[in-house]
């Protein structure tokens, strides 16, 4: 008889495709887009294995585009000088379907703002500008929708972002009338 | 497992997956080298596919599948080449045996202009020049005219092969082209994935413009020097623009070789001044054409390379492959030079 991992190792290819597709229609980028255009998107990608420990992207790197989570963890830091020394702080903890460096797949030279580190066993679906060109090349309306999506990201990250600032110089302004009272 | 002992343990791993990545692609490179054929046929292919394959997306933006998008290009081009020789091909032959036939007197023809130029110059250095000159020019090319015809059927089953070969392996190129190289790509450690990634996108839309603006530029250089030689009656056009428009080719010097052929033929025809200035011009305007028009509009984007480079890494070419080599060396030159150029800037600009 058969050992049952063959047909686990036969049928793996297959379900591996099955697992890129799922992961693609639950991420946010990909959404909006059919069947058909979600199997030219898993055409198109790089699924990446990284080790614990394994450091996807540093701080400062040219970086060329995104990355979602197929199965693991990552943990994301920032590093921050200081006039004594250089320390590292822990900004977020992303797990399954969550995608990070969005940033670099639009804009030209992009630096990474913050360093990427696989926490255990992870698997990541890498999607980067020259994918991004590829699909707009061979099927412009699924780019156009894949780049929509990724332009709205940006811009709810951009609200986040004004909003947090106009709440820090809100504190700072409470801050300095109370160091003047 | 403790923090060094894994930095240890993906360092063997990266180590692992770079020698296997270099490993296949020196395996592949030594196949195209040692195989018969396969480096000109797999040129000819990689020239097909960068010409086809914004034909290929044109259509699948249509909404029609890749297979079928690339099985009706290639059927079309196919058929646009068979329809071609079926023109050039009679033509092509009679012109071959039109200058077989008429070699003897094209010989004696050049003897004479070189007793003539022999007289001349024993007027001038008396004594000093005591070389025959024109029995040493007649005897090496009478037997390199043999030697020329004698390797034209070698060269015809060898070019029926290439061109069975070429667009074989241009049609998978353009299929699945993307898949292999994606395959490639994944033997790639993770570390330097989006710089290799990137430099591969750049290389191969610089390697596109260079081969696209190319063979536009040799084909109208081409077609306007067979239209003029035709205007102005002169034997073997169609073979004389072909051997233009390949020697087009080669930067700086192309355009010269090119019109080495024409020009012997008009002195050794005893050609009048006029015919040989109208020659003149035919040649001339193909490469005001070339140089006013096509190189600022098409061939604008391709690498530039300095003069003095051109010239080594023609003479480079030359020595290693000959013709072919004078031809290749420079797509080649501007491909390294891209890969260095990117390469360079990645490792600079970022902080690693």
């Amino acid at each position: 008889m058969m050992h049952p991992s063959f047909w686990t190792n036969l049928f793996r290819k297959d379900s591996k495709e099955k697992d890129v597709i799922e992961a693609l229609r639950n991420t946010y980028i990909f959404e909006t887009l059919n069947k058909r255009e979600l199997q030219l998107v898993s055409q198109t990608i790089h699924v990446r294995e990284y080790a614990p420990g394994e450091s996807i992207f540093s701080q400062g790197e040219l970086g060329v585009g995104m990355y979602i989570v197929l199965k693991g963890k990552v943990q994301i830091f920032v590093r921050t000088q200081t006039a004594e020394e250089e320390e590292s702080s822990f900004v977020a903890s992303l797990g399954d379907g969550d995608f990070f460096g969005e940033i670099s797949l639009i804009e030209n030279n992009s630096r990474r703002t913050a360093s990427a580190l696989a926490s255990v066993e992870t698997s990541l679906i890498g999607f980067f500008k020259p994918d991004l060109m590829e699909i707009l090349d061979r099927q412009p309306s699924t780019g156009g929708k894949i780049v929509l999506r990724v332009a709205e990201v940006l811009g709810r990250r951009l609200k986040e972002t004004t909003s947090r600032i106009s709440e820090l110089k809100d504190e700072l302004k409470v801050h300095n009338s109370r160091g003047l009272a | 497992m403790s923090l060094a002992t894994r930095q240890l343990h993906l360092k063997r791993i990266n180590r692992v997956r770079l020698m296997a990545f270099f490993t296949l692609l020196f395996f592949l490179i030594a196949c195209v080298l040692v195989v018969e054929n396969l480096l000109i046929s797999t040129l000819i292919g990689f020239v097909i596919a960068y010409l086809l394959g914004p034909i290929v997306n044109h259509f699948e933006r249509r909404g029609v599948d890749r297979l079928w998008s690339t099985l009706w290009t290639f059927f079309v081009f196919g058929s646009l080449i068979i329809v071609a020789g079926v023109f050039i091909f009679p033509n092509l032959s009679t012109a071959l045996v039109g200058l077989q036939q008429e070699t003897p007197s094209y010989i004696s023809g050049f003897s004479k202009l070189i007793s003539s130029l022999e007289t001349q110059a024993r007027g001038l250095f008396g004594s000093w020049f005591s070389m025959d000159l024109n029995e040493w020019v007649e005897e090496r090319l009478t037997l390199g005219m043999a030697s020329f015809f004698n390797h034209i059927p070698g060269f015809i089953k060898q070019l029926l092969m290439v061109m069975l070969l070429g667009p074989f392996i241009a049609f998978f190129m353009v299929k699945d082209g993307r898949k292999i190289l994606r395959q490639l790509l994944a033997l790639i450690p993770n570390h330097i994935f989006e710089t290799a990634l990137s430099l591969q996108h750049q290389i191969n839309i610089q390697i596109g413009y260079f081969v696209r603006a190319r063979l536009l530029e040799a084909g109208i250089v081409g077609a306007v020097t067979w239209a003029g030689l035709m205007i102005i009656g002169f034997p073997f056009s169609l073979l004389l623009a072909i051997f233009a428009a390949i020697t087009n080719l080669i930067p700086y010097i192309g355009p010269l070789i090119g019109l080495i052929p024409a020009l012997t033929i008009a002195l050794v025809n005893s050609s009048s001044n006029f015919e040989l200035l109208l020659l003149f011009l035919v040649y001339l305007i193909a490469q005001l054409i070339d140089a006013g028009l096509l190189i600022p509009f098409f061939v604008a984007r391709i690498v530039n390379l300095h003069p003095l480079t051109v010239i080594i890494v023609i003479i480079a070419g030359a020595q290693f492959m000959g013709v072919l080599g004078m031809i290749i060396s420079i797509p080649l030159a501007s491909t390294l030079k891209v890969t260095v150029e990117t390469l360079y800037r990645h490792l600079t600009e970022s902080r690693l």
